[in-house]
């Protein structure tokens, strides 16, 4: 073979090799991690007069020059009610970030003039706008579970522990929206169960589609921090059983929550003051331990019930965990109960203890 | 007692051994003994939390025997006595085997090693390349650079493997001339626990080569490896596949006075992790490589130049495989310093003379390096994501007087590193050395070198993209003969390394997470006066005083600085 020979498969090969890599680089962006803030960007506002009741929404959009750590923070100049909406990255985009209306915490927001203010972390800027709300948000575009307008459903039951001290009404003195809410409280100093309510439902002829990623529960739940119990929580299980809603059991209690069912539970510690309003991700709840042969498939379609249990530690007799708790008030109030499907009302809570035993 | 107890042993095998071996002449003896003491001394004024001084050393004995129970079987073993400084008999001393090796010719056709060997293919396939920064053209670190190659089994650029190789040939009358056949398989890695309870799985690494001659002057060449965890032998499900193979073709010319070689090569690698059933981060890359060379067969002259393609996604673990790991790695002395007790980073000190800094197991993954010691080929020529042209030139004067090496390359990325941009690397290394002797007509040996290596990486960009980076070494070394054999050493390094870059951080998949910034301004140095003894090439005697830190010029980060007095007496039979 000539010499020649050989540079020609070289150059041959040298062609060839520059088809073989597609892409133009690798790794994230340095300009986005490292570059300069712009501190000229402007903030795009779309919609400053939206009607919320319309599912109408504001949209942001914007572009930093680099990742930053950003929060946009809406304030009602009249009913002080704040949404609050983070994010890490180098752009605002309309597609993601909006705002439905919806408050990060109790107030809610009225008809009133909002003021808008972008800030990022680290960086001295700060961009501002007004938006003006023409319609409020209803908290209704979703499958409510019971919001308590109407009176406690009627296919539904409220089981309290049998002891004078129980608080288990609907109450109008400080509701959460509408007229009504429902007070779950009271006083047990010898055990954990206060008292429950079960709530029937069936979506099986819903449109529902989402997975239980997409699913969020949502609702306010009140209590007060003055003279309280300090080791109260509740308890939500929803049960995916295909038994009967109450299959003979006791007159006032579902059996869809029994040991040998398909329950999903989490545990939500309370210990604020006033209204919270929480959104949980369906995902996050964790199945209960189980007779064998239960299977367990989460799918937000399939869900027959609803339980929410109030508990607090007890403070006296065999049990007694927390004597500095004894004689003092449990308070586990909520109102507005409603699922929604690719959205969230609220911040999305995670994080609570998801222990599978205890459904009472 | 148990220590007693084998060195009863040993020395009773070892009579026996020497016994028969006289009779028969079916035992040999080859080994090595080393004598070695270190002073280290604490130079810092604001470290009062680390010890002023400390010294340590130890005294070793490697007894290779060689058994021939036939003429075709030869099995070898290599056991190591060692002491560390400072102990008694018994106490503090270690018997371990660090060789075993068996080997034969089957027919007389058949080669066979089983046991440890040291294995090398082709440049992309499996190769151990150099430590960064050609130090130890030096003749002043030989003495540090034989006890880091030695005891980390660093021979050859080959890399030492436990399993099974065989090799045989064939020699044609028509069409070709021959065809040799090489195949091995080896365990890098066993199982090992991870946690409690997860098991990572036996690493395999098989391969084989095949080289022809098809006439007097071509010859074809072509390399496969195979790097590959069984997935039964551990627990967790997860185990990785990496195959390269490679294929060349050499011609080479004949002159009365010169030689001239071209080469060709090319190759493609595949990595993948199998999860479970289905194949996951799956990556496909090749590389291409030309050069041609000329060198006199006086070896008075030699040059080559050449160009070489290296695909990003190009992954061969028996080749990218690097030394040193920067990555969680810290030196033996003096680990930690300042009065904050500041980890110390690995410096050119620790790259000279520090073994325990090494690695001997081929990695899956690209291993950390320092971008100032070696950033333009830091994976050898196997390095990613790399196109490039690159020349050579080694020069001896008729007299002997002169030596010159001078290395050349210029390499680009083949794409950006979180950039569309692309970064340049430049590297210049010459090194020339002055055999005074030759001229001056002494009798006894007086030489002077002088070497340098410069590099630098650049990516021109007006914002965060721009990387502009400059590493410079210069070396001084003189060796004088005073009196017979006896030689006065002196030497000086500096290294200095200014500008800013980028570290990339990789998940365990070898995919870049993300970048670090990081500015440079670093000033290495280490001063060095001695003596040595040479009663032969391979039986020294070495008494050295070492000065050696490392300024950052930076209020943030404290400098440091230490000498070292150091005896070494080696004999390698």
């Amino acid at each position: 073979m000539k010499t020649r020979h050989i540079y020609i498969l070289t150059i041959i090969s040298i062609f060839t090799i520059f088809s073989c890599t597609k892409e133009k680089s690798e790794g994230p962006s340095i300009n986005e991690l490292y570059g300069d803030f712009d501190g000229t960007a402007s903030l795009l506002v779309s919609n400053k007069n939206p009607n919320f009741s319309n599912n109408e929404v504001t949209k942001f959009s914007c572009e930093f020059g680099k990742i930053v750590d950003w929060k946009i923070s809406i304030t009602g100049l009249v009913s002080n009610a704040k949404k609050i909406i983070t994010g890490n990255s180098n752009i605002l985009d309309s597609n993601i970030n909006f705002w439905d209306g919806s408050a990060s915490e109790f107030p809610f927001f009225i008809e009133e003039n909002c003021a808008l203010e972008l800030t990022f972390l680290y960086q001295p800027d700060t961009l501002r706008d007004t938006v003006l709300i023409t319609g409020t948000q209803l908290y209704d575009d979703g499958y409510i579970v019971a919001d308590f307008e109407n009176g406690f459903p009627v296919d539904g039951y409220i089981k309290p522990q049998i002891n004078p001290d129980q608080t288990f009404v609907i109450a109008d003195d400080q509701p959460l929206l509408g007229d009504y809410y429902f007070q779950m409280g009271g006083k047990i100093n010898f055990d954990w169960a206060l008292g429950k309510i079960d709530l029937k439902l069936d979506y099986s002829s819903s449109p529902i589609s989402a997975s239980a990623e997409d699913f969020y529960l949502n609702l306010g739940i009140l209590s007060d921090t003055v003279g309280l119990h300090t080791g109260q929580f509740m308890n939500i299980l929803i049960s995916e059983s295909d038994s009967a809603f109450n299959s003979g059991g006791a007159a006032d209690v579902a059996t869809i929550f029994d040991n040998n069912e398909e329950v999903y539970k989490l545990k939500i510690y309370i210990d604020w003051d006033g209204w919270k309003l929480i959104s949980i991700r369906y995902s996050d709840f964790v199945a209960t331990n189980s007779s064998p042969g239960v299977t367990f498939a989460k799918n937000p379609k399939d869900i027959k019930g609803m339980r929410i249990a109030c508990q607090a530690c007890p403070s006296s007799g065999a049990s007694a965990q927390c004597e500095e708790n004894f004689d003092r008030m449990v308070r586990t109030d909520f109102d507005h109960i409603i699922f929604t499907e690719n959205r969230a009302f609220f911040d999305v809570i995670t994080g609570f203890v998801g222990d599978t035993w205890n459904k009472n | 007692m148990k220590i007693n107890s084998i060195l009863f042993t040993v020395i009773f095998i070892g009579i026996q051994i020497f016994t028969v071996a006289q009779q028969d002449e079916k035992i040999r003896f080859s080994g090595l003994t080393r004598s070695f003491f270190s002073r280290d001394v604490n130079k810092i004024d604001l470290d009062t939390t680390s010890t002023k001084n400390f010294s340590s050393g130890y005294n070793l004995i490697d007894l290779n025997t060689h058994i021939n129970p036939i003429k075709e079987i030869e099995v070898f073993a290599q056991l190591r006595i060692s002491n560390q400084f400072g102990s008694f008999f018994g106490s503090g001393t270690n018997i371990i085997v660090r060789q075993l090796t068996a080997k034969g010719v089957l027919g007389n056709r058949i080669k066979f090693t089983i046991g440890d060997m040291y294995l090398k293919q082709n440049k992309f396939t499996l190769h151990n390349y150099d430590e960064e920064l050609p130090f130890f053209n030096s003749d002043f670190v030989s003495s540090y650079r034989d006890i880091v190659h030695y005891e980390n089994f660093f021979m050859d650029n080959r890399w030492r493997l436990q399993g099974i190789q065989t090799n045989f040939s064939y020699e044609f009358d028509r069409f070709i001339k021959s065809l040799e056949f090489d195949f091995f398989i080896t365990r890098p890695r066993g199982n090992q626990y991870i946690t409690n309870l997860n098991r990572i799985s036996d690493m395999l690494l098989s391969g084989g080569s095949l080289i022809s001659k098809i006439n007097s002057n071509l010859t074809f060449e072509s390399n496969y490896i195979n790097l590959f965890e069984i997935p039964s032998t551990g627990n967790i499900n997860i185990s990785v596949r990496n195959p390269v193979i490679q294929g060349g073709l050499n011609y080479h010319y004949n002159t009365p006075k010169a030689k001239l070689e071209h080469n060709i090569q090319g190759g493609f690698s595949e990595r993948s992790w199998l999860q479970f059933d289905s194949l996951t981060n799956y990556t496909v890359g090749m590389f291409s490589e030309f050069s041609s060379s000329y060198s006199k067969k006086d070896s008075s002259l030699s040059f080559s130049f050449g160009g070489r393609y290296v695909d990003p996604n190009f992954r061969s673990s028996g080749s990218q495989t690097r030394r040193i790991n920067f990555n969680d790695n810290t030196p033996s002395i003096y680990s930690t310093y300042s009065n904050d007790e500041s980890q110390r980073p690995i410096s050119i000190f620790d790259i000279i003379s520090d073994p325990t800094i090494y690695n001997q197991d081929l990695s899956t993954n690209l291993m950390g390096f320092n971008p100032i010691y070696s950033n333009s080929l830091p994976f050898g020529d196997a390095t990613p994501n790399r196109l490039g042209v690159f020349a050579k030139l080694n020069l001896i004067s008729k007299n002997k007087f002169l030596e010159l090496n001078f290395n050349s390359s210029y390499f680009e990325e083949v794409i950006g590193q979180g950039s569309l941009l692309k970064r340049n690397f430049v590297l210049f290394s010459g090194n020339t050395k002055f055999n005074l002797h030759e001229i001056l007509g002494l009798n006894k040996k007086l030489s002077v070198s002088v070497s340098m290596v410069d590099e630098t990486t650049k990516r021109s960009s007006s914002n965060a993209e721009n990387v502009n980076l400059s590493s410079s070494q210069l070396n001084f070394s003189s060796s004088i003969e005073t009196l017979d054999d006896l030689f006065i050493q002196l030497g000086y390094k500096s290294f200095n390394s200014k500008g800013n870059e980028y570290l990339t951080t990789r998940s365990a998949y070898g995919m870049i997470q993300g970048f670090t910034p990081i500015n440079y301004n670093q000033n290495d140095n280490m001063y060095i006066a001695g003596l040595k003894y040479k009663f032969r090439p391979n039986v020294y005697l070495n008494l050295q005083y070492n000065l050696w830190g490392t300024n950052f010029n930076d209020s943030n980060i404290s400098d440091f600085k230490y000498q070292r007095l150091l005896f070494i007496f080696s004999v390698k039979l």
